[in-house]
């Protein structure tokens, strides 16, 4: 009787702490607006109205994909293929292809950007329009970015995918201008990365961001001197690269 | 007093579950393993997609293994069924040199090919787990079978077998290729065979967690039913939990008992397929 007295209470008492410890605490507002504003899109403007009656037409694949036909697409001039791509990724994206929600995001420099498409990426032959048009892509991100004054999530997954580094001073003048977009930092960093810029491959926020333990979440503090490191980085990088 | 109530919920409470998931596992047949009922702690403290909860289950009978080649064939041999892979010839397949989260799309991928006719067939893969099928196909092989898809919570109680940790040996991610088919290299651009396969391995090749589920986290991803806390409202992706051979701990590492993944019905993909649920 004892026993079971002692289980019994033992049960009520794991209960109460389990109940305690479900208390779920959201990521503060800042850093929630800040995970909001760092995975909104830019919408080019390049023939939307024509490029959002196509896509609306068209209906969704079995597969619950969308994909214009190729009469459809090849019907589209360049710039409103441009928006196409840029608002509308064709294929499934792979089911661990999720990113949990993160506290405190407002005081982090991310290895890696915020996603600009839920549950689908770029086709095959969407990636390859960008690349083999990097120089109209380049060109039309700097006169929509002009107009608009921000880069969203999908112009800079574009950048990547071109790997746009002649964008770089670029950028570094639109993070100036407000210094609110720190995913602008991060894509410095993965133009440095993918063009194996040496000085930035063997750094301290190398090896903690794309090192050996590195992963999609991994970041840096957001400090003025991380800030400026990177950014410098970046200068050497396009100075060396662009003689 | 409150650190003595901490350490009986962190020391106790798994022990005893483990206990009774271990007699559990002794009066099943080797292909099911019976989940007791009573009520098991799910989720992680602060983690929105899967927040920390007690959770009742009635019990259920869960699969040791994974869904294989050869319980699929029977299917397909029994009813001539069609999947989404071979109609719509939208499958992703995977092969080295890939970029992080890149996957090819192949018309001639399906299940008896899940990473394209060039890449090799089933032949002698028949017991390692179907791949290459979507939610659909998934769905209509439980129809057909009888049995159905764990719920979220009921994948999460199997895996856990008891423990409150990440992973159901605790926290430590290095013991991962003890117990999985996951992938080691840093990136996707060369091939990762060192844990002795490139895609799937057959079913338990690793060993099993305590209450005797094979390949919980790895091998491949196992659909489930229900919605994750952090859907859209009229969302109509579905999820699958576990980690699989594509998975690393620095691209995704879903191979555990707390993250959920999330994709469309209908897609595809050769590290994608089921355990099942008796009904």
């Amino acid at each position: 009787m004892k026993y079971l007295m002692f289980v019994a209470a033992l049960f009520g008492v794991l209960r109460l702490s389990a109940q305690e410890e479900t208390e779920y605490r959201d990521p503060s507002k800042t850093s929630q607006s800040y995970g909001d504003y760092r995975g909104k899109k830019t919408v080019p403007p390049y023939g939307l109205a024509k490029v959002k009656a196509l896509i609306d037409k068209t209906p969704f694949g079995d597969d619950e994909s969308l994909r214009l036909s190729n009469k459809d697409y090849m019907g589209l001039s360049l710039r409103e293929k441009f928006t196409y791509h840029l608002i509308h990724a064709e294929i499934s994206a792979q089911n661990c292809d999720v990113r949990p929600p993160i506290q405190d995001e407002d005081k982090k420099i991310f290895g890696q950007m915020a996603e600009g498409f839920n549950e689908s990426v770029w086709s095959d032959r969407q990636s390859k329009f960008l690349i083999s048009n990097r120089d109209s892509v380049m060109a039309l991100i700097k006169e929509s970015v002009n107009r608009s004054k921000r880069m969203g999530a999908n112009y800079k997954m574009a950048i990547t995918e071109v790997n746009g580094w002649e964008m770089i001073p670029f950028i570094i003048d639109l993070y100036n201008a407000d210094h609110k977009d720190r995913d602008l930092l991060t894509l410095l960093m993965l133009l440095l990365k993918n063009n194996e810029y040496k000085p930035f491959m063997t750094s301290l926020s190398y090896r903690k961001l794309y090192g050996d333990d590195g992963n999609y979440q991994s970041y840096i503090d957001f400090n003025k001197a991380n800030e400026d490191l990177i950014m410098q980085r970046a200068r050497d990088f396009y100075s060396t690269r662009g003689k | 007093m409150k650190t003595f109530l901490k350490y009986c919920l962190q020391h106790i409470t798994p022990v005893l579950l483990m206990l009774a998931g271990v007699n559990a596992v002794k009066g099943q047949s080797p292909a099911f393993v019976h989940v007791p009922a009573g009520e098991y702690k799910v989720g992680k403290k602060d983690y929105p997609m899967n927040p920390l909860r007690i959770v009742h289950t009635d019990g259920f009978d869960i699969a040791a293994t994974e869904l294989t080649n050869t319980d699929f064939e029977k299917f397909v041999q029994a009813t001539g069924y069609v999947t989404d892979a071979e109609r719509l010839k939208n499958a992703l397949v995977f092969e080295p040199g890939l970029r992080e989260f890149r996957w090819l799309e192949d018309s001639t991928a399906y299940w008896r090919y899940p990473n394209g006719i060039s890449r090799g067939g089933i032949t002698s893969k028949m017991n390692h787990p179907v791949t290459c099928i979507s939610y659909r196909d998934a769905i209509a092989y439980c129809q057909w079978a009888g049995v159905r898809l764990p719920t979220l919570d009921e994948w999460e109680i199997a895996s856990r077998a008891g423990a409150s940790t990440t992973y159901f040996w605790g926290d430590d991610l290095l013991e991962i290729s003890t117990y999985a088919n996951v992938w080691h290299g840093r990136d996707h651009l060369k091939a990762d065979s060192s844990d002795g396969f490139l895609y799937t391995a057959p079913v338990a090749s690793f060993k099993p967690n305590p209450w005797g589920l094979y390949d919980v986290y790895g091998n491949i991803f196992e659909f489930c039913e229900g919605r994750a806390p952090t859907d859209e409202k009229n969302s109509r992706v579905v999820h699958a939990r576990g980690g699989s051979w594509w998975c690393s701990k620095n691209s995704c590492s879903f191979f555990n008992s707390v993250d959920i993944g999330r994709v469309k019905r209908g897609a595809s993909f050769s590290n994608l397929g089921l355990r099942v649920v008796k009904k």
